[in-house]
């Protein structure tokens, strides 16, 4: 019972989940709107569970799973960011038919993406990992009528097989190396799979299923047209959440199983980390969809992420894992701002072909006030700008690279964040600056409530960020034990 | 007793932040005047109980804030601040007096922006922690960029991001010179502490001569942009000129890349590998400043520009008191800052009313200027007088300690300086005469004087210039006292 104890949060969202499928089969249209208060209520006793019992360990199904401060942290994440999504989408899905379906696939993503971060066995990743992803496919095209939405699953759906495809390869060869898919054992095994050509092959396909995942450049060819086109709040789910389900993962196998390999790989990290912030940032610089543009920097962001894995201290990984809370928060609470914006484009003009254009958000200040101030708030945070949760994250990881010596690295990295903020400051530029079209617009209150959870969370993390800096450390300790 | 220092950073944000939600003009205005007025209560009350004689910390605040990386909410004022505290919850509201009919966009943002800029910048002043520092130091930034974007001139768009460029990234390479003091005082010590007057008693503790002396150009490399020194400057003259007037006096209040070094340069200065080699930079850079910002001054036709190359000039002298290194060359230096900060606000204000008036800043367009504007051209000439450094006014005061004292350490750039001095006041009396004297321009119509609103504080300002230039003790004592103990501990190592 108490092993039970240990996965209640999941337990919790997966009963949810398949609660609300079973009830949508037989609620009209008009009542599906509880689904989605039974969705935000299971998120929250699910956070609930989690806080509470944050920092006990255990390991459970002959140790497939194990529950500890890592796992924990990412738990939080996931939810927190299920959270805000099934809030913003209590509107999305309002007066929709299969508004049971949307919550349910949201759900069981974050069981997916809950299971990957206690995840202790290459199998078990690899199908936590499949469930997220199948569940994220059918909602990246839930938007069935529209073209742009379609097309941004079918993208996804193919460039996810093809990683799934090479992420299991490099698992067999893994094993086949080691003979075991435990990633402790893996760990104990490492020389086997060094002295092996094999061993290398097998890396390769590891980083590069997990490069898919994470998007990192040159594996991210599908995530600005996913992001685009797949609706806001999944876009927001995606962003936030399901890449971070690829950084855990790689956390995982990369630093617990194969922390021999550090030395050799440090490099090919450090490349992928600069290449992807650098390219990241300089396109985003010309984008004039939003949208797209938030996709291009959720590049840049997972490229600072990645410097954690090249600096590899422990206080690196605190502020590597800290950066995935922040950015859990300003990222998805960005995509649902656009959400917002998106929703009121749609209510005055149906057939609008990109309705995440930056001129869309003109005088957005006046129209969408709290909006506006939230999005704000968020692009500010993603730049780097105190006092926010993404400075805070930024100067944790960006010291640790000096501490490190790595001093050349951090300078690209702060550089990088100083081009960011241009294409930040001109969406605020646009909301605030330009004169608005078109009247006040009433905001609907769930897209409110998901915005101002996002904006409490990134403002709380910059201004007293004590606390979680103390749970990054723990979870930081599981992978590298002082 | 009360947080005297967080009210003081507290109070303008507070107004800044209900300025944004007023409805009209007239309030946001008076709001944000109430806002201003209310700091320079609270900033002459800790002034009259400041004590000029320590130079220890007064008023000073710690509270533990993120204590697992050693970062704390420390803040504290001592004779480097308190002078340019003051002169920033002076100027403040008198501006916003100097501002009180123009009519723009926005004008809830525009009163917003000059508050929340306050705080900002007197929140550099008083932080005594790194890490809250350089939050202030990027938050000074932000209302800037917007000020220059939004209600700039013709080429607002260039000026503003050419300034944001340039300090964001100088700003960028002082965050890895603090990086680099705070993790070599985490492995020596083996606690974390973003402590500025802890860091910088550390750091003749580093032993690797080479990151001691890293450490020292990436924060020397912060502060000289922002300042700014040749040949870093070239932000300068466009932000200055393409800003409006408020904009610009807001620029001629940022003191605090003068401040930084004062308060982070100097001290650790001693302890770089070549002290020597250090101070002739500075010494040289000063000179530099002095005398290419002069020339240039000397051949512009806008008068806004020549302002703004004479603001290079002038805080030349600042690097170059700092460069003497004796106790009255750096109080010299630090006067410059204040009374630069005087004197370039009327400037800046005479050229926004000849501007609006007359609708041209071109120095050969204008003239005889006084015969149509008696009060403006009295004020302006006790401005110019001012800063080519009259004997009485403020900056004579500043510059004759600036280079009496610092002949002795660095004599060559002295004498370069000196030679300066000529120019400047060559292009001071030159503009004077071709704007304000002489024949009318009858092409620029009937012009009128400046009005009420406009004269009050350019009176204020300039009556403040001629009783600091005939009586500096109330500052000057405070900033000897300070300056006495940086010099003190250039004296300890004998150098």
């Amino acid at each position: 019972m108490s092993d039970l104890m240990l996965i209640a949060p999941e337990l919790i969202i997966g009963i949810t989940g398949l609660i609300i499928v079973l009830a949508g089969l037989f609620m009209g249209r008009s009542s599906k709107n509880a689904l989605g208060y039974l969705a935000v209520l299971g998120c929250l006793s699910a956070i609930a569970l989690t806080i509470s019992s944050f920092a006990t360990t255990g390991s459970l199904l002959a140790e497939a799973l194990v529950i500890d401060a890592l796992s924990q942290f990412f738990k939080l994440v996931f939810l927190a960011v299920a959270l805000i999504v099934c809030i913003a989408s209590i509107k999305y899905t309002e007066g929709n038919d299969n508004a049971e379906v949307f919550f349910g696939l949201v759900l069981f993503g974050t069981l997916g993406m809950m299971f990957v971060a206690s995840a202790n066995d290459l199998i078990t990743l690899y199908v936590s990992f499949e469930l997220a992803s199948l569940s994220t496919y059918a909602l990246a095209g839930f938007e069935k009528k529209n073209a742009r939405s379609v097309e941004a699953a079918m993208k996804y759906i193919l460039i996810g097989a093809l990683s799934s495809a090479l992420l299991l390869l490099g698992i067999s060869f893994v094993y086949g190396a080691t003979s075991t898919t435990s990633i402790p054992g893996i760990a104990e095994n490492i020389d086997v799979l060094l002295n092996n050509t094999v061993g290398i092959l097998a890396i390769v396909l590891l980083i590069a299923g997990f490069g898919f995942k994470i998007a990192l450049v040159p594996f991210h060819m599908w995530a600005p047209d996913t992001y685009q086109g797949a609706p806001s709040v999944v876009s927001a789910l995606l962003a936030a959440g399901s890449k971070k389900m690829g950084i855990i993962a790689a956390f995982k196998v990369f630093i617990v199983a194969l922390i021999a390999l550090q030395a050799d790989w440090k490099i090919a990290f450090a490349a992928l980390a600069v290449v992807t912030m650098t390219y990241g940032n300089v396109v985003a610089l010309s984008q004039t969809s939003v949208k797209r543009m938030l996709a291009y920097s959720s590049l840049a962001q997972a490229g600072y992420i990645t410097m954690a894995f090249v600096v590899l201290t422990p206080m690196a990984l605190t502020g590597g894992i800290l950066y995935t809370l922040a950015h859990g928060f300003m990222k998805g609470g960005a995509f649902i701002a656009v959400g917002a914006v998106v929703y009121m484009v749609m209510a005055k003009n149906k057939d609008s072909e990109v309705p995440d254009h930056l001129d869309s958000f003109k005088g957005l200040g006046k129209k969408m006030p709290i909006t506006a101030f939230c999005l704000m708030i968020f692009l500010f945070a993603l730049a780097g700008i105190p006092p926010t949760a993404g400075f805070m994250s930024k100067f944790v990881l960006f010291s640790s690279t000096i501490e490190a010596g790595l001093v050349w690295l951090a300078v690209i990295a702060i550089l990088n964040s100083a081009i960011s903020l241009y294409y930040y400051a001109r969406v605020v530029k646009y909301m605030y600056f330009m004169p608005a079209e078109g009247e006040r617009f009433s905001e609907p209150a769930p897209y409110l409530v998901a915005l101002l959870i996002a904006l409490a969370g990134v403002l709380a993390i910059g201004i007293w960020p004590e606390p979680f800096i103390n749970m990054a450390m723990q979870a930081a300790e599981v992978l590298l034990p002082l | 007793m009360l947080p005297f220092l967080s009210l003081l950073i507290l109070i303008p944000l507070i107004f800044s932040g209900i300025t944004l939600f007023t409805k009209s003009r007239e309030q946001a205005r008076v709001v944000a005047f109430v806002g201003a007025l209310a700091t320079l209560a609270l900033s002459l009350y800790m002034y009259f109980t400041f004590d000029s004689s320590s130079a220890s910390m007064q008023f000073e605040e710690m509270r533990s804030w993120i204590p697992s990386l050693g970062i704390s909410y420390h803040l504290g004022v001592d004779g480097i601040a308190m002078p340019l505290i003051l002169l920033n919850t002076i100027v403040i509201p008198l501006m916003l007096i100097f501002t009180w009919d123009d009519v723009r966009s926005a004008p809830n943002r525009f009163y917003a922006l000059i508050l929340a800029m306050q705080a900002a910048v007197i929140g550099v002043f008083v932080s005594l922690d790194f890490f809250l520092f350089y939050i202030f130091w990027e938050l000074t930034l932000i209302p800037l960029f917007f000020m220059v974007n939004i209600w700039g001139g013709p080429n607002k768009a260039h000026a503003s991001m050419k300034f944001f460029i340039y300090t964001h990234v100088a700003s960028l390479v002082m965050l890895l010179g603090i990086f680099g003091i705070y993790f070599a005082s985490w492995f020596q010590s083996g606690f974390p502490s973003m402590d500025i007057p802890y860091l910088l008693s550390q750091f003749p503790l580093i032993e690797d001569g080479m990151l001691r002396d890293g450490i020292f150009l990436a924060l020397l490399f912060g502060f000289l942009v922002k300042m700014p020194s040749v040949p870093f400057h070239s932000w300068l003259p466009d932000a200055y000129v393409e800003a409006p007037v408020a904009g610009s006096v807001l620029f001629i209040l940022l003191k605090i890349a003068g401040y930084g070094m004062f308060r982070v340069i100097l001290p650790i200065l001693p302890d770089t590998s070549n002290p020597s080699l250090m101070i002739s930079i500075l010494g040289l850079l000063g000179a530099v400043s002095i005398l290419y910002g002069a020339l240039v001054a000397l051949s512009q036709q806008d008068l806004k520009r020549m302002i703004a190359y004479s603001s290079i000039s002038h805080m030349g002298f600042v690097s170059l008191g700092c460069a003497g290194f004796v106790a009255y060359s750096i109080s010299g230096a630090m006067f410059q800052q204040f009374s630069h900060g005087l004197i370039m606000a009327i400037m800046f204000m005479s050229v926004g009313v000849i501007q609006a008036t007359t609708g041209t800043r071109i120095i050969n367009e204008l003239g005889g200027l006084a015969s149509k504007m008696p009060k403006l051209a009295v004020i302006m000439m006790l401005t110019f007088m001012a800063s080519l450094g009259l004997p009485g006014l403020t900056g004579f005061v500043a510059e004759v300690n600036v280079l009496a004292f610092s002949y002795a350490n660095v004599p060559t750039y002295v004498i370069v300086a000196l030679l300066a001095i000529v120019i400047t006041a060559a292009y001071h009396l030159w503009a004077m005469q071709r704007a304000m004297f002489g024949v009318y321009n009858e092409k620029l119509g009937d012009v009128s004087d400046v009005s009420m609103y406009q004269l009050v504080p350019m009176a204020i300002i300039a009556l403040l210039i001629l009783y600091f230039g005939l009586n500096p003790n109330p500052v000057f004592e405070m900033m000897l006292t300070s300056s006495n103990q940086i010099a003190s501990l250039m004296a300890v190592l004998g150098v």
